[in-house]
């Protein structure tokens, strides 16, 4: 039995853990007791991270469409198939495409973006869970000047005062919902902000209900509380730049002497931790919330203090690091604008190519818009927010390339099927919310003719004509240091003995601007708002539902519920006067849905809550937004 | 057997080791990635760490693997052929602490009991058990409580106690008598004063052992009894994240899964590791769930670890005293902790 340290798949806390193997085949998991993170503790989806491998539907010979159906090829027609497709629908000016993923490594992720802007010529690349995070880091990272977020779970787990901005951190990000119940248990006073009362939200000294879509809104609050102190202890010493014209564009806003007591835990903290879960939401919106969070992490002192951590978490393992290699429409890899002319020239010498530099279309607007589409490790459906319905508008696509390690309904719809390595077997780097960059080493060999995910990226472009340089993952990531100046330390630093590298130092006395703050509220009418839970739905993702213990749950409440669900207050069925599995109808100036309820003892009255893996279902009622006001009533 | 007990000079340990990596797999404490240490089939006696706190994952794994083929299902013509997967590879488990020891007689004991569990067996009557007693407790352990350390008075091979210059090894049964015969004389019976150090150093980890005390029986007396209050477990229940550590850590807990696994045109099903911790451990095919509520899950666990019932059938509560669950756990719902909440019907977090 082999044994070999590599850092958990799933989430993005970055925990590490041991794969272990026999034959070639992952057979279980044993914790790193030392590793800084994990320090042996994992959640479920860790303890089981080697079953997807073993037991999933594995791909292992390349695949092309041949009169509908995917037949077995070789690596040679296949790659020469995707170039031809690729080359003639460029020829004849039509879109392509390329979609990079928060379940791809890091190298990977570059060698997409470097496949789209380098040897297709197209700024479409973007992955589907970018729109859930980066906004928020911008909105953060513009108070910070250019700061990226900073600080560790570990600095969570030892602060005296902890804000979460939930989803719920006990399914989402399990490892940092340990660093807050132990901060709890050591005596923290905890904060939780959202629509439910979650599992952490039981343990807090406060929980402040924010109807969905308006936690930027509630933070707003908290700001106006903050900046109308007299003199809280812990804010800096001088105003800051910008003090003025913030305390004048919140000044309006409705403060609670609960909004006033966080504010004033807050600024007497010594180390504060702020932890922001994934958001849905128009973009703008987010960037509005990022910089309302960082907005009252500066004037309360705690924004780059040392031992204080502001930490957004990425709905999905390497999302971070997806997004810091560029895997975006809007920004070269390093986040860095696309008219910056050095970054620019950068990537044209070590590319040999100018990159083009054009915005591109984002990744819930590519399926139906793009001809060419190459995506890498993304399975479509389980991650788009239109669900299984954008599977229609993938149909639509000319020449579609997958490359996975698992047949999922992406890669069946695809023309051209890349077998790749999965995590078991892969090598390269991942990027945890903290910035930690650790390594995925392999444990077993990919299976039949499947290949590493850098070296099957590389080879398409090649096909394309933009040749590879590289010989292993190493050489990758030595070529990102060059172009990603966060991680220029990282190439070295990742060596085998050490528990990974940060981007980025953990703190530094860069002063933040502020800026006016832009609140609005985005839900009026009530009595009742219809909105989704969560931005991701682990249940779709293939190393969950292709792993037989971590799939259970998740089956079994699709066969309970095949026509999904409205999650509902108590309070509010009585009012309706309906049961536990009664159906109601939704009705929005979009569209209206019949769905059975359950009952959820957490959610604020008012709050009606269909799991993301439900989406579909209320996507009429939504109408293409993140939440609307509805009327419930009884179905008869 | 104590009166057979022989010493061995650690310059010879290599060569015993060598001796018996030629007749059988020999698993013992290495060192992994960054200071971890783990249990490991070894390729070369230099690996074996002596100086160690019990590895987080335990021994357990290399009889009850986490993932361990039963039976190969084939289709032959238009009818199923079985066939059935059994490893009796002979094996040495090599260092391992008296509270793994004891929790492999425990396991050992269940699988054989009842409906004798024939993979299970196969693989357990071929290991032979050399354990190295505590004479420094672990930082988190509690084996005085469970009666399972520091040292051993039964339910291991052989015993091996670090003296300084030479190892101690005491037979615990014919299997380990005949193991140290064969060494041959890599070992000279121990002298007196030999045998008088070896009382010392137990004595002396037994003092060691300062507070850390798991009160089991107040508690099994409250569990059997129907006193603790029922919000208890739903109170703990937030503090519990439900990763299933505890029982994957766990030196005696054996709860599984049944499932298929594809491989080459055939099926092979598998026993895998489950926790009664995991929401859908109970799930029946209908989709209802006896033990929906974690609360209850929660209850469960302690119901079987700590109750008079299986203490009766087992002889022992389901726990060696390890601490493994302490370190592992991803809440705070250990065992020493609530064992405390059960006897003084409290949680304090
Ligand atoms: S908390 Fe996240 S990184 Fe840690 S084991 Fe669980 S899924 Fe993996
Ligand atoms: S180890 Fe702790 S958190 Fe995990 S299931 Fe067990 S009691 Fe719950």
């Amino acid at each position: 039995m082999d044994s070999v340290l590599t850092t958990c798949p799933f989430c993005a806390c970055g925990c590490s853990l041991y794969v272990q193997a026999s034959n070639g085949r992952p057979t279980g998991v044993a914790p790193s007791e030392n590793h800084p993170v994990s320090r042996g503790r994992l959640c479920a989806r860790g303890w089981n991270a080697h079953e997807a491998p073993a037991w999933g539907d594995r791909l292992t010979r390349p695949l092309v469409r041949r009169g509908g159906r995917l037949e077995p090829t070789s690596w040679e027609n296949a790659l020469e198939l995707a170039r031809a497709s690729l080359t003639t629908l460029i020829e004849a000016g039509k879109d392509v495409g390329v979609l990079g993923s928060a379940r791809a490594t890091n190298e990977e992720n570059y060698l997409a973006v470097r496949l789209a802007r380098g040897a297709l010529r197209t700024g479409s690349v973007d992955s589907f869970l970018r729109a859930t995070y980066q906004p928020l880091v911008d909105g953060i990272v513009a108070v910070a000047n250019g700061r990226a977020p900073a600080g560790t779970l570990a600095d969570v787990e030892a602060s005296d005062f902890i804000l979460v901005l939930e989803g719920d951190l006990a399914n989402t990000h399990p490892q940092a919902a340990h660093a807050v119940i132990k901060a709890v248990k050591a005596g923290a006073r905890l904060v939780t902000v959202g629509c439910a009362r979650t599992q952490l939200a039981r343990l807090a000294a406060l929980h402040l209900p924010a109807l969905p879509g308006e936690r930027g809104f509630l933070v707003a609050g908290l700001v106006a509380a903050a900046v109308a102190e007299p003199e809280p202890a812990g804010s800096p010493e001088r105003p800051l730049p910008g003090f003025e014209a913030l305390r004048g564009s919140v000044a309006a806003l409705p403060v609670s002497e609960q909004l006033r007591q966080v504010a004033r835990w807050l600024a007497q903290a010594t180390r504060a931790g702020i932890l922001v879960g994934p958001d849905g939401g128009p973009p703008e919106r987010l960037v509005r919330e990022g910089t309302a969070i960082a907005t009252l992490a500066a004037v309360t002192g705690h924004l780059g203090r040392p031992g204080s951590a502001l930490l957004p978490l990425p709905a999905r393992g390497n999302l971070r690091g997806a997004c810091e290699m560029g895997v975006m429409p809007h920004l070269l890899p390093g986040t860095i604008p696309l008219t910056e002319a050095t970054a620019g020239a950068r990537l044209a010498r070590v590319w040999g190519r100018a990159p083009a530099s054009a915005l591109g279309l984002t990744a819930a607007g590519m399926p139906g818009r793009v001809a060419g589409l190459v995506v890498h490790a993304e399975d479509v459906p389980a991650v788009a927010p239109t669900g299984q319905d954008v599977l229609e508008a993938l149909g639509q696509t000319e020449c579609l390339v997958v490359l996975d390690a698992f047949l999922t309904p992406t890669a069946r719809a695809a023309h051209v099927v890349l077998p790749v390595a999965s995590f078991a077997e892969g090598e390269g780097t991942i990027t945890s919310l903290e910035g930690r960059v650790q390594r995925v080493r392999p444990a077993a060999r990919p299976p039949g003719e499947a290949r590493h995910g850098w070296r099957a990226l590389s080879e398409l472009s090649a096909a394309l004509g933009l040749p590879f340089p590289y010989r292993s993952a190493n050489d990758v990531l030595r070529e990102i240091g060059e172009v990603v100046p966060a991680y220029a330390a990282v190439a070295d630093g990742t060596r085998d003995e050490a528990w990974g590298t940060f981007t980025s130092p953990p703190s530094d006395d860069r002063e933040p601007t502020l800026r006016p703050l832009a609140a609005d509220r985005v839900v009026a009418a009530l009595p009742a708002v219809l909105a989704l839970e969560g931005v991701f739905d682990w249940g779709s993702d293939p190393l969950v539902s292709l792993s037989p213990t971590l799939c259970r749950d998740h089956v079994s409440r699709r066969k309970l519920y095949p026509q999904g669900l409205v999650q509902m207050s108590r309070r509010d069925a009585d009012g309706l006067g309906v049961r536990h599995g009664w159906s109601v109808r939704l009705a929005s100036a979009h569209g209206e849905v019949a769905l059975p309820i359950v009952l959820c003892n957490e959610l604020e009255p008012g709050v009606l809550l269909v799991p993301y893996a439900f989406r579909e279902r209320v996507a009429g009622v939504l109408g293409g937004r993140s939440e609307v006001p509805v009327t419930a009533e009884k179905v008869q | 057997m104590a009166n057979e007990a022989r010493t061995i000079s650690k310059r010879d340990v290599a060569g015993w080791l060598a001796a018996l990596m030629r007749r059988a797999e020999v698993i013992a404490p290495v060192a992994a990635h960054g200071g971890d240490v783990a249990f490991a089939a070894i390729s070369s006696p230099e690996q074996v760490v002596f100086d160690f706190q019990n590895s987080l994952h335990p021994p357990k794994q290399f009889v009850l693997p986490q993932t361990d083929p039963l039976v190969v299902i084939r289709r032959n013509g238009n009818g199923i052929e079985l066939e059935p997967v059994r490893d009796a590879h002979p094996r040495v488990i090599f260092n391992l602490r008296s509270c793994d020891a004891r929790s492999l007689a425990f396991l050992y004991r269940m699988h054989a009991s009842d409906l004798p569990d024939g993979a299970y067996l196969a693989r357990a009557e071929n290991v032979t058990l050399v354990s190295l007693a505590c004479t420094v407790p672990c930082e988190l352990g509690f084996c005085t409580c469970c009666d399972a350390g520091p040292f051993l008075k039964e339910g291991t091979d052989v015993q091996l106690t670090d003296l300084g210059e030479h190892l101690l090894a005491e037979p615990g049964t014919d299997k380990g008598l005949a193991m140290l015969s064969e060494a041959g004389d890599l070992f000279r019976p121990a002298r007196p004063d030999e045998e008088r150090r070896r009382l010392e150093l137990e004595e002396a980890a037994k003092r060691a052992f300062g507070a850390e005390t798991c009160h089991f029986a107040s508690a099994m007396r409250r569990v059997s009894t129907g006193r603790v209050p029922e919000e208890l477990w739903g109170t703990m229940s937030d503090w519990c994240l439900e990763c299933g550590g505890c029982n994957f850590v766990c030196p005696t807990c054996y709860c599984f899964s049944v499932k298929d696994m594809k491989q080459d045109g055939s099926w092979v099903r598998c026993r895998t590791w489950d926790s009664c911790q995991y929401q859908a451990f109970t799930l029946e095919a209908s989709g209802h769930n006896p033990r929906e509520r974690r609360a209850d899950r929660i209850k469960r666990r302690f119901f079987h670890k700590v109750s008079a019932q299986y203490y009766l059938r087992d002889g022992t509560v389901g726990c060696v005293g390890c601490g493994r669950c302490v370190r592992v756990c991803l809440g705070t719902t250990d065992m020493p902790a609530v064992v405390e909440a059960i006897r003084k019907g409290a949680w304090n977090g």
